[in-house]
């Protein structure tokens, strides 16, 4: 029984992180958005526009169905909310690999690595005890040019070069779906705390009541009042700016003032008023009025989306071995150099062929110059 | 290979359609002469753009001579052509810029005009850097018909409106083209890869007949009333319509003919039946055009050839001139299929060239929506208010995050890989086009 129910909960559990589930979700999430762009909404409709649009049977039929207002209903919300929960499941189940992965280089390639990695090259070395030892520093000085940072790697009383860039690139994956979970939570939580509304004003007149569009209002802890409102035209009477100057007055004190354009709007206690008409509703001025506390997590999240994107194609994780190694049935000493990507691999070929080319330049000019050291020595002593 | 044609060194029925392409741009250089000669001005806005359709038209053209004639250097020349086009382009932006006193975003207009320098300036980019010498094959008929609908779509310039006036506003719409032009250069490639990896020419007929046949059925069966309002107001396609969609369902009937008979005569008949539906796809394009013109803001036409509205026509001419270039490009390929795959990189290639596109139109397609956000909130206190153009080009991104999702993690490249590319395409075209036409909203920014 107790099996039974382990299984069970397995089966689950790799149905959710599968990549074929959030291709199936998202699918489903786009499809549905697309209806909810051709259905007319009732949020921004107006009844009548409702009426008129679509017959009373079919208007009975969207509404129950809730494709009249998609983006808020259950099922909508639920789907976005499995996506979240799948991303986060899928993020988990992978975790432990690629932290391993990630904090545990593998600096010192083994004989089957060497033999399967793609791409490699083999440089002779010359038949004495210095060959070794001029091969890495060849190859140190190559890859110091190149921006690497090379490290001496011990392994087994064997000596070798290991190389990287762009580790975190390895995570980058991480980052790209954490600042997608940040930008849900933005919005649920504008969802549930956030809220949009009018105030219309007359000059020298102050309220804190908003008008919701349902009907509602709200109360704010201070007061808005309208100075002075205007509204510029074009020569062709077309509008050209529209103002309101305002000021916040809390306990009969103004608080802040400040002339406000479309675009440019007034923030006071994380509430935020938009210059929207001129002289409409019988009104000098009509401003929208909004308070989104979710908007941080929203903006940090697309931030933290753009570095993760950036890092997910721009960073590339490259490493480079170098290892002496002698052939076990001539003896002959040679330089294995070999390369790894994580992306790009093709472009990675050819800075990699490039490399393996300067390190064998490297070496020519070290051997050749390397006899006349001798010489020298020799006529010094 | 093809075996859907009769590889004849002068396509019967080719130097029918080099004609007519050639009236078709002598038509253009005199409406363009005539304009010269009204404005007493040579180096005028309108006059470039002129310019730079008649260059880019000129490529097209010498494109389907490479089609008829199977001489590469109607390739080269191509490419000049674009060059001289991009020169046109270039002075019709900066004029335009000028005159207007804010970069060219603040209309459809506009943003067409930028467009298509865009996409001129990737094709030449990917023509060298790629090595995808015929790739203006398919970016080249985009650029034309943005150019068409520019020229139905002409607005003066305007003082911008308070809305407009936003440096955070010109980054987002400077960003969506930038975007929306990688998203046609990886659409092309998608195309040459499927043509490299040995889609059979049949299945291409299939394909470009069964499109052709949606577009004008689409057209001829519904009536927008509005943006906003899909409704059939009866079907009404008059004679003009009716003839040209029983063209445009003939090669789609032979190909199933084909399969079914198992004959490749049929093939055959299909290919002559789209030589002769171009014809009537230009017919109609002439006629709803010049109804345009006497029309002005009423319906089109009504009664014997067919009932739009004309707020919904930019969608509908995209679609009509669209529906040419579609036929055009499949004869190039029944006619050369062979030369244009000796010209293409391989298949592999091509696939991760798609791929690095991608790449590249990911990111921006991500920074377009989050500039959107960022200035929609400044505007009207919402950053995202569920808007049809916000919905679609969500939409648009999530289909190229499933594209990367698929061959990242499940290793989905070729065929499949190509699929996606296209289809995120048609998004674009929605999200740009169709949603301003279409549907309603906020966005409606004409």
């Amino acid at each position: 029984m107790l099996a039974e129910l382990r299984t069970l909960v397995h089966k689950i559990w790799r149905t959710m992180v599968s990549v074929e589930t959030g291709v199936v979700l998202l699918i489903l999430v786009g499809i549905l958005s697309a209806v909810g762009t051709i259905v007319l909404q009732r949020p921004v409709t107006r009844p009548d526009e409702m009426q008129s649009a679509y017959s009373p049977m079919v208007l009975r039929v969207l509404d129950a169905a809730g494709l009249t207002d998609v983006f808020h209903s259950w099922w909508f919300l639920g789907l976005v909310f499995l996506v979240s929960v799948c991303i986060v499941a899928a993020s988990i189940d992978r975790l432990p690999s690629r932290w391993r992965y990630f904090s545990r280089p593998y600096k010192y390639p083994d004989e089957r690595f060497r033999r399967a990695n793609h791409p490699q090259r083999s440089l002779a070395l010359a038949s004495r005890e210095a060959g070794e030892e001029s091969g890495l520093a060849a190859a140190e000085r190559a890859l110091q040019s190149r921006g690497y940072n090379p490290e001496r790697v011990a392994w087994q009383d064997h000596l070798g070069i290991f190389a990287e860039k762009h580790r975190i690139s390895e995570l980058a994956v991480y980052i790209v779906h954490s600042s997608l979970l940040l930008i849900f939570f933005g919005t649920i939580v504008d969802g549930l705390w956030g809220w949009r509304g009018t105030i219309n004003l007359n000059e020298g007149q102050s309220s804190n009541i908003v008008e919701m569009r349902d009907g509602q209002t709200r109360a704010l802890p201070f007061s808005i009042r309208c100075d002075a409102a205007g509204r510029e035209n074009y020569k062709d009477g077309t509008a050209k700016r529209l103002w309101s100057r305002l000021a916040v007055v809390k306990a009969g004190q103004d608080m802040q003032t400040k002339e406000i354009v479309v675009n440019d709007p007034l923030l006071y206690g994380g509430v935020r008023f938009y210059q929207s008409s001129y002289g409409a509703n019988g009104h000098l001025t009509g401003l929208e009025v909004s308070h989104e506390p979710g908007q941080w997590w929203v903006w940090s999240g697309l931030a933290l989306l753009g570095v993760g994107l950036a890092f997910a194609f721009y960073l590339v994780h490259m490493r480079i071995w170098v290892v002496p190694v002698r052939d076990p049935k001539t003896g002959k000493p040679s330089l294995w150099i070999g390369g790894s990507a994580n992306r790009n691999r093709d472009g990675f070929e050819e800075r990699f062929n490039d490399l393996a080319a300067s390190i064998e330049k490297e070496l020519k000019r070290m051997t050749s110059s390397a006899p006349n050291a001798q010489l020298a020595m020799a006529a010094d002593k | 290979m093809a075996r859907a044609s009769e590889v004849e060194r002068q396509p019967a029925g080719g130097m029918t359609l080099i004609v007519m392409v050639g009236l078709a741009i002598a038509f253009l250089l005199y409406m363009a002469f005539l304009n010269v000669v009204k404005s007493g001005n040579l180096f005028s806005e309108t006059n470039l753009v002129f310019a730079t359709l008649i260059f880019y038209a000129g490529a097209g053209a010498l494109y389907l001579g490479f089609g008829v004639t199977g001489n590469e250097s109607c390739v080269k020349f191509a490419s000049l052509a674009t060059w001289l086009g991009l020169i046109a382009n270039s002075g019709a932006v900066a004029l335009r810029w000028i005159d207007a006193g804010h970069p060219p975003f603040a209309n459809v207009y506009e943003m067409l005009l930028s467009f298509v320098w865009t996409l001129a300036v990737l094709t030449l980019i990917a023509e060298k850097k790629f090595g995808v010498k015929v790739i203006g094959t398919v970016t080249m008929p985009v650029a034309i018909v943005g150019l068409v609908l520019m020229q139905l779509l002409r607005t003066e310039v305007h003082p911008l409106a308070p809305l407009l006036q936003s440096t955070l506003l010109d980054v987002h719409v400077a960003l969506a083209i930038l975007a929306y032009a990688v998203c046609a250069l990886s659409f092309a490639l998608a195309i040459m890869f499927l043509i490299q990896d040995h889609v059979k020419t049949e299945t291409f007929l299939a394909l470009t007949s069964a499109g052709t046949l949606v577009i004008y059925a689409s057209i001829a069966a519904t009536c927008f009333e509005e943006p906003g309002g899909l409704s059939r107001a009866g079907w009404n396609p008059g004679w003009l319509m009716t003839l040209a969609l029983v063209a445009m369902a003939t090669p789609l009937v032979c190909y199933g003919l084909s399969r079914w008979k198992n004959n490749d005569r049929f093939l055959t008949l299909a290919n002559r039946g789209v030589l002769v539906n171009i014809v009537l796809q230009g017919l109609t394009l002439a006629v709803l055009l010049m109804r345009a013109r006497e029309g002005g803001s009423a319906a089109f036409g009504g009664g014997g050839l067919f009932t739009a509205s004309l707020a919904a026509g930019p969608f509908l001419l995209t679609g009509l001139v669209g529906g040419i270039f579609i036929s055009l490009l499949y004869l190039l390929l029944v006619w050369r299929r062979t030369d244009l795959e000796r010209l293409l990189p391989t298949a592999d290639q091509l696939d991760r060239i798609t791929y690095k596109t991608i790449c590249l139109a990911f990111p921006l397609l991500t920074l377009t929506i989050a500039t959107g956000a960022l200035w929609a909130n400044q505007t009207w206190g919402s950053y995202w208010s569920w808007d049809p153009k916000e919905t679609w080009a969500a939409i648009t991104w999530l289909v190229y995050a499933l594209y990367l999702h698929m061959r990242i993690t499940v290793g989905w490249r070729g065929r499949r890989a190509a699929y996606f590319a296209i289809a995120g395409f048609v998004a674009v075209i929605f999200t740009f086009i169709g949603v301003t036409y279409l549907l309603r909203g906020l966005h409606a920014f004409k």
